[in-house]
């Protein structure tokens, strides 16, 4: 053994003096490091106060955690399912017990509803909206049905009834909270106690559309009154309200005292249920309505339109009786329905009713009440004349302040007529016939003039007539016959002379008695024919007053004969 | 606003309803108590210096037939037991309701009242037997329905004896 062997031997014995406690330590720690079993002891000691401190300074750990758990779920779900299900049966069970019965409540209620309005008037609106949409009809009737307002919310103590907190929707009647409240609990006991059930009193149905909806805790329930049909999710909200109430006031609730004021605190998120929901749609008019009203409408217009058209008609009616002559107004109104006028009316005015177009007539139903009288309008004065006169077309009336004025020509007897009517017409003052001439009175005159110039003829010596004379003879008949009528209608007394001539040939006395014999002649001629005697004389003068002077044979021949002078014996006016 | 419930008990017409009816207020008919046993009232006392609204459960009088809801108890902070001083056996209903109530929902103030004062002399129950339970502990008022004196007293009584618990 060498020198320096020895030396590094000492020198670890040395070190083994000094450091052995250390070298100890450094293995043990060694072997707890390379030992998994000891370090998982070790582990296992701290694992959960460094969970919790991971816990409260992040939540990593959750993070990094989730898959682990993830996956041996699913590997205890694999191996093993039963155990899975009868560790969480308990908790799902309620739970998904709650949920069917919502669920199957909410479909009982909207075919409740199906059917409640398949057959009503909305019912088959909302079908023909439904047809109109394409949307299916429950889809509607939901649409139009979801609608509620939340009118009262209670926070009730479950154990006393005692009411905790009460918020009221605006205008919404209530009675005592305190008393309702305590009833309302009283109402759940005695069901529960009365058909022994177990489950909380969940709905009360009030009528066909309020609920009171309860939603009961451990110590306390939220009770509202809906009205209308509330949809599901309100009822998630109460129960979410409910469990925040037991989380911050559990104390407060458990050991309730009858002093409810800290649970003011819950007031405004209680006030915030207080919702409603209007319908989504918005409310149409249903076309049959409109149908109605427009019916109504047109019908209302109709008759709108009608009676101010008769109203036009009517007026415009009176106005043109006021205008017109010969009619006075007394009174006009409308009277069941028919429009009535009273007044006074000429007979010379036409009847009023035919003012009245034909068009408007079929409109508007009048009634004229006319009591007659004698208008002085002039307009009226002169056909009322004529129509009393009736005067010949040759005659022409007029009327000249109050004066009436005949011009032209007519008969005697008009003449008389008219001399004798003009004064009574009412409105005529006076009247005047110079302008008439006596039209029988011309005609005589013209017959007189006719028969003045007519000669008969005789033989030399003789009272037989020259031949053919037959025209001559048939003129003079006739027209003494005229004469003879014409006398009379002109009311003129006339007498017709026969004047028998001779020429002058022959003795005076034998002339005179010649010239008698021929008129006496010519007489008996018209006698014979039928002229009144009483008309006619007869003269023989001779050669007195010759027809021609005679200046040869020719112009004797006109001397024998006879000529007609006509006499006035009342003078000529008759 | 402190507000107590309390429930009013007693055997069947001893005349608990029209015992109080002056002092409460309700907007339930009488109708209720055949029906669902009980009839919801309200009243207002003042008991140390503090308002409280006391909620009265006014129960439906016990008998052979029926008998009292004993859910309706539950919550209540106080009870007024009835009896009617002319029949004893309504004393007896009173206590057996006192005791029944106390095994369910355990011991709570009361109050017990006698009925019928005034007619005193058709009375039944031993004053002697009520000495007794006064010394007991038992808090017991005499009064008519028809005067309805200490009603408002026992009320007050009793809410201040709530108050202290």
């Amino acid at each position: 053994m060498d020198s320096e062997a020895v030396e590094e031997k000492s020198l670890e014995a040395f070190k083994n003096l000094l450091l052995q406690p250390e070298k100890d330590r450094i293995r043990q720690i060694e072997n707890r490091l390379n030992d998994p079993m000891i370090r998982a002891k070790e582990t296992s000691l701290f694992l959960p106060e460094a969970i919790s401190f991971s816990v409260l300074n992040s939540n990593r750990l959750s993070r990094v955690i989730q898959p682990v758990m993830d996956a041996s779920l699913k590997e205890s779900v694999r191996n093993n399912p039963k155990s899975i299900a009868d560790a969480i049966f308990p908790a799902l069970g309620p739970g998904i017990r709650k949920a069917i019965s919502s669920t199957v409540m909410g479909m009982v209620q909207s075919l409740n509803q199906l059917l409640n309005h398949s057959f009503s008037f909305q019912g088959i609106k909302w079908r023909f909206e439904a047809f109109r949409t394409g949307k299916q009809f429950a889809e509607i009737v939901l649409l139009h049905t979801l609608v509620y307002k939340v009118e009262q919310i209670f926070l009730i103590h479950n154990e006393s009834g005692i009411v905790l907190d009460h918020v009221t929707a605006k205008d919404v009647v209530i009675q005592d909270p305190d008393l309702v409240s305590g009833m309302l609990t009283a109402i759940q006991d005695f069901v529960k106690d009365s058909f022994d059930i177990r489950d909380d009193l969940e709905t009360l149905r009030i009528g066909s559309d309020r609920s009171v909806w309860i939603e009961k805790g451990k110590h306390a329930l939220i009770a509202a009154v809906i009205r209308g049909n509330p949809p599901v999710d309100l009822r998630i909200r109460f129960r979410e309200l409910l469990e925040e109430i037991h989380i911050k006031s559990g104390m407060a609730l458990e050991k309730f005292e009858g002093d409810a004021s800290s649970f003011s605190i819950f007031r405004e998120q209680l006030k915030d249920g207080l919702g409603f929901q209007n319908r989504k749609v918005k409310q149409k008019l249903s076309p049959l309505l409109i149908c109605l009203i427009l019916a109504v409408l047109s019908l209302a217009g109709i008759w709108g339109y009608h009676t101010f058209r008769s109203h036009q008609i009517w007026n415009a009616y009176l106005d043109r009786l006021k205008a017109e002559k010969g009619l006075i107004i007394l009174s006009a109104q409308k009277e069941k329905g028919v429009y009535q006028v009273f007044g006074l009316r000429d007979p010379m005015v036409d009847d009023p009713e035919a003012l009245l177009q034909p068009e408007e007539k079929s409109r508007i139903k009048i009634r004229g009440h006319w009591t007659p009288f004698y208008s002085l309008d002039p307009e009226l004065i002169l056909p009322r004349s004529r129509q009393i006169l009736n005067p010949p077309p040759s005659i022409t009336l007029d009327l000249s302040q109050g004066i009436l004025l005949a011009s032209g020509q007519a008969s005697r007897d008009w003449i008389d007529i008219f001399q004798k009517t003009a004064p009574t017409i009412p409105g005529v003052k006076g009247y005047s016939d110079q302008g008439v001439l006596n039209m029988d009175r011309e005609k005589l005159d013209a017959a007189l003039k006719e028969i003045s110039e007519i000669k008969l003829y005789f033989e030399n010596n003789s009272t037989r007539f020259i031949k053919a004379q037959e025209d001559i003879f048939n003129k003079l008949l006739e027209t003494v016959q005229n004469i003879q009528e014409l006398q009379i209608k002109a009311k003129i007394q006339v007498q017709i002379m026969i004047l028998g001539h001779t020429d002058s040939s022959g003795t005076e006395s034998l002339n005179q008695r010649l010239s008698r014999d021929r008129a006496e002649l010519v007489f008996n001629h018209l006698i014979v024919h039928g002229i009144n005697p009483y008309f006619l004389t007869i003269s023989g003068i001779g050669t007195k007053i010759p027809l021609k002077s005679e200046t040869g044979a020719e112009e004797r021949q006109y001397n024998r004969a006879v000529s007609f002078k006509v006499f006035y014996p009342l003078g000529e006016k008759g | 606003m402190i507000k107590k419930k309390i429930c009013l008990l007693g055997a069947f017409a001893v005349g608990k309803t029209s015992l109080v009816q002056r002092y409460v207020h309700s907007i339930f008919s009488e109708k209720y108590h055949t029906t669902v046993g009980v009839r919801i009232e309200k009243t207002q006392v003042r008991a140390n210096d503090t308002d409280v609204d006391l909620i009265i459960w006014d129960l439906h009088g016990e008998d052979d037939f029926q008998h009292v809801r004993l859910s309706y108890l539950k919550g209540s902070s106080g009870c007024i037991y009835v009896a009617d001083g002319t029949r004893e056996k309504t004393l007896m209903t009173a206590l057996n309701l006192k005791e029944i109530a106390e095994n369910t929902i355990g011991e709570i103030p009361c109050v017990l009242v006698i009925n019928k004062l005034d007619l005193k002399d058709q009375w039944e129950i031993d004053p002697l037997v009520l000495d007794d339970m006064k010394r007991n502990g038992m808090m017991i008022f005499q009064t008519s329905a028809k005067t309805g004196e200490v009603v408002q007293q026992a009320f007050q009584l009793l809410t201040r004896k709530m108050m202290e618990k």
